[in-house]
């Protein structure tokens, strides 16, 4: 139904950009089309920026921040920028010196204050920006690719010069959020320069990378429509994983099949004004040189062994998280995971299991790209379940109204203006969110809270320090609002409180779902729940193609069953979306 | 002239907004220090993040940070000697130590100035 995607005649650009959501496939597209151009003659290099990137496992090669060859390909390197190790290294450069010199609980105050997601992001930023506008590089290679991070953090990324340059400009007062990162106001220009590149149509081409499922397209043309209105115009989706056939008497195959063409059917208008390719849904993992070379003949089926026991049988379903938190009297319930893997449903789910169990439920979503009103559409709800939502956007404009308000009594025009600027922060709307759900939380009685999104780690360590630092110091207290200082305790308690962590039986998806956790840890919270959504190998396919990746999950099942999660549900992957309280009360059945 | 130097904890921004809510009391402190600067006063202000070196290199700093944490954050030196602890002086003081009026430091200059970004180092 779609073009094949085939790199040689698509791509003509130095610069080849990936973006979708964890778990659609970019790394391996990125590889496949890496090593496709490299066989076609030209000289590329291939670079990861992804912290849950799997290129070395991909190639078995390790690999750094400078480009090694890739054995097996002539003309093909790859290197490996981890953010995270930026930011580390950022951090240290920063704080190590002072080890020692100063007590070592300031010396903590310090490394928090630098472990925020700005960090992490203007580090990767920073190691991007230096090989994009760096002539000595650049002109040694035909193409450079980079496979990028999941959408919303490639957003950011892609986003941030336009940010800084204005940011930078505008900077009346020199301190501001600059704060810890003011070391690379020098590096203006480099930004400029990088911005200038990516929305030049000859140099850059944005691959969307999508699979055939509703949610990750609206994702893609969420991010398509994101980076057009920045300047990235020459755009080209990929529709990656597309099952070319099915078994008619196998239950699953044929429902599989047929979700993937319906959700096509959904492309979004502004998708579809890009060119669009495809790339077969396969059985075998994308690793190793041979295999990313199968992938655009178009190979789906390479012999696999076939039979296998089912090891999921005594893993629980969601009604084994229902009953847990239901008989402990948790008060509290957060879902947390990466945009795709479900999040939302499961939260859904968990509220409706509630309510069937006999308990009063309020139920509430963050989470821009989760639609609860679609996941209920115009169902008659049960008078037990009540449904609200917080839309980060108007949290972020309400809070900055809010404290302009506030503050404009003791303020003049040029006061406020300093004001306004500081509050363009990006720490602005993790707070703002945070006072949002505090509010939710503050006005329930009797009710079990059900949100699908949680605070990160960070955000909670550094509004337990400004709790602190407000007792300590009465005078200076700014007006910590009451449902704040109610909420924060409660979070921390385990009695009151279950994060779940929803992911998907995916390398992806597994690593950033670890590091949200390893986050959370840092805050003192342990999750209570880790919840495999949409497990083919929980089903029973005799489908081969389907059947061979429900193979490839047991790697990943057993990671999080065995070494991450205190206890461990699964969730069969399901016939059909499941929208209305009672389709949702499947998952629970 | 009086020399003040004010010593923050770390924080993400001068007027706090980054924390659970705005202190009127930062942005107050930031508005004031930023007049005084305008009238030419020797006040300097140090952030924990962003210059470390200066609370490791100034003793007076350093020994109350040993002897109390970062909860004695903000210290505020007049010529070198720790005139408060934990919390900023008040227009009031400002006004005494720089011998001015409170009124005037409420005055804003009226137009936004520039920034020269290599002085931001």
């Amino acid at each position: 139904m779609f073009q094949a995607f085939h790199p040689k005649n698509v791509v003509n650009t130095p610069f080849l950009f990936l973006t979708g959501k964890g778990g659609v496939g970019k790394t391996s597209t990125a590889c496949a089309t890496a090593v496709a151009l490299a066989d076609s003659g030209k000289k590329v290099l291939l670079i990861s920026t992804d912290p849950a990137s799997n290129l070395q496992d991909v190639f078995g090669l390790e690999l750094t921040n400078s480009p090694k060859e890739v054995p097996g390909v002539e003309n093909l390197f790859a290197s490996n920028l981890d953010p995270e190790a930026a930011a580390r290294a950022y951090r240290e450069k920063v704080v190590g010196p002072y080890r020692g010199k100063l007590p070592e609980s300031v010396v903590a105050t310090m490394e928090e204050q630098l472990s925020g997601a700005c960090t992490v992001e203007i580090a990767a930023f920073d190691e991007f920006t230096n090989l994009l506008t760096n002539p000595e590089i650049i002109e040694q290679y035909d193409h450079i690719i980079f496979d990028t991070a999941p959408t919303g953090h490639t957003l950011r990324l892609l986003q941030l010069p336009t940010a800084w340059n204005g940011f930078l400009e505008e900077s009346t007062h020199g301190a501001s959020c600059l704060g810890p990162l003011s070391g690379l106001a020098d590096k203006k220009n480099l930004y400029s320069k990088s911005v200038e590149v990516l929305s030049e149509p000859s140099m850059t081409t944005l691959l969307l990378v999508t699979r055939p499922d509703v949610s990750s397209l609206v994702e893609a043309d969420r991010a398509s429509m994101e980076l057009k209105e920045i300047g990235i115009k020459s755009q080209i989706l990929i529709v990656n994983g597309l099952l070319q056939s099915y078994l008619k008497e196998d239950e699953v195959s044929s429902a599989f099949y047929h979700r993937q063409r319906n959700a096509l059917k959904q492309i979004p208008e502004n998708l579809k004004q890009n060119e669009i390719y495809s790339l077969p849904f396969v059985s075998y993992s994308l690793t190793g040189v041979e295999n990313l070379r199968y992938l655009f003949k178009q190979y789906s089926i390479p012999s696999m062994e076939l039979s296998f026991e089912n090891e999921t049988d005594n893993l629980p379903r969601l009604n084994g998280v229902i009953n847990d938190v239901s008989s402990d009297h948790t008060r509290l319930i957060f879902s947390m995971g990466k945009g795709g893997v479900g999040k939302t449903t499961v939260a859904s789910a968990i509220a409706i299991g509630l309510v069937e169990t006999g308990h009063k439920v309020h139920l509430t979503t963050t989470d821009p790209a989760a639609h609860l009103s679609h996941q209920f559409q115009s169902d008659e709800l049960n008078q037990n379940l009540t449904i609200s939502s917080i839309n980060p956007k108007v949290e972020v404009e309400k809070y900055k109204a809010d404290v302009l308000a506030n503050a404009s009594k003791d303020l003049d025009e040029e006061g406020l203006a300093y004001l306004e600027e500081d509050l363009n922060s990006p720490c602005t709307e993790e707070i703002a969110v945070f006072r949002a759900f505090a509010e939710v939380v503050a006005k329930t009685e009797n009710e079990i809270v059900v949100i699908d999104t949680a605070p990160t780690g960070h955000t909670l360590l550094l509004l337990d320090a400004a709790q602190s630092y407000s007792k300590e110091i009465a005078r200076s207290t700014g007006d910590v609002p009451d449902s704040v200082l109610k909420l924060l305790p409660r979070i921390r308690n385990p009695k009151e409180t279950a994060v779940v962590i929803v992911t998907l039986a995916e390398a992806t998806p597994v690593l950033e779902a670890s590091r949200l956790q390893d986050d959370l840890r840092r805050a003192n919270i342990e999750p209570k729940w880790w919840v495999i959504n949409q497990s083919l190998y929980a089903t029973n396919t005799i489908d081969p193609i389907l059947r061979g990746k429900a193979i490839a999950e047991i790697e990943w099942i057993h990671e999080v069953n065995e070494k991450l999660a205190k206890k461990c549900s699964i969730i069969p992957w399901q016939h059909e979306e499941k929208v209305g309280y009672e389709k949702l009360k499947d998952y629970i059945d | 002239m009086k020399k003040v130097e004010i010593f923050d904890p770390a924080m993400c921004c001068s007027t706090g907004v980054c924390g659970p809510s705005v202190d009127p009391e930062l942005t107050r402190v930031a508005s004031a220090i930023y007049s005084l600067k305008e009238k030419g006063f020797d006040i300097k202000r140090y952030q924990l993040t962003n210059d470390p070196g200066k609370f490791a290199e100034n003793s007076e700093v350093n020994n109350v940070l040993h002897e109390k944490g970062p909860d004695a954050l903000p210290i505020i030196l007049v010529d070198n000697q720790v005139a408060r602890v934990g919390s900023y002086p008040s227009n009031e003081e400002f006004a005494e130590w720089f011998n001015v009026t409170p009124e005037e430091l409420r005055e804003k200059p009226k137009a936004r100035v520039s920034i020269d970004i290599n002085s931001l180092k």
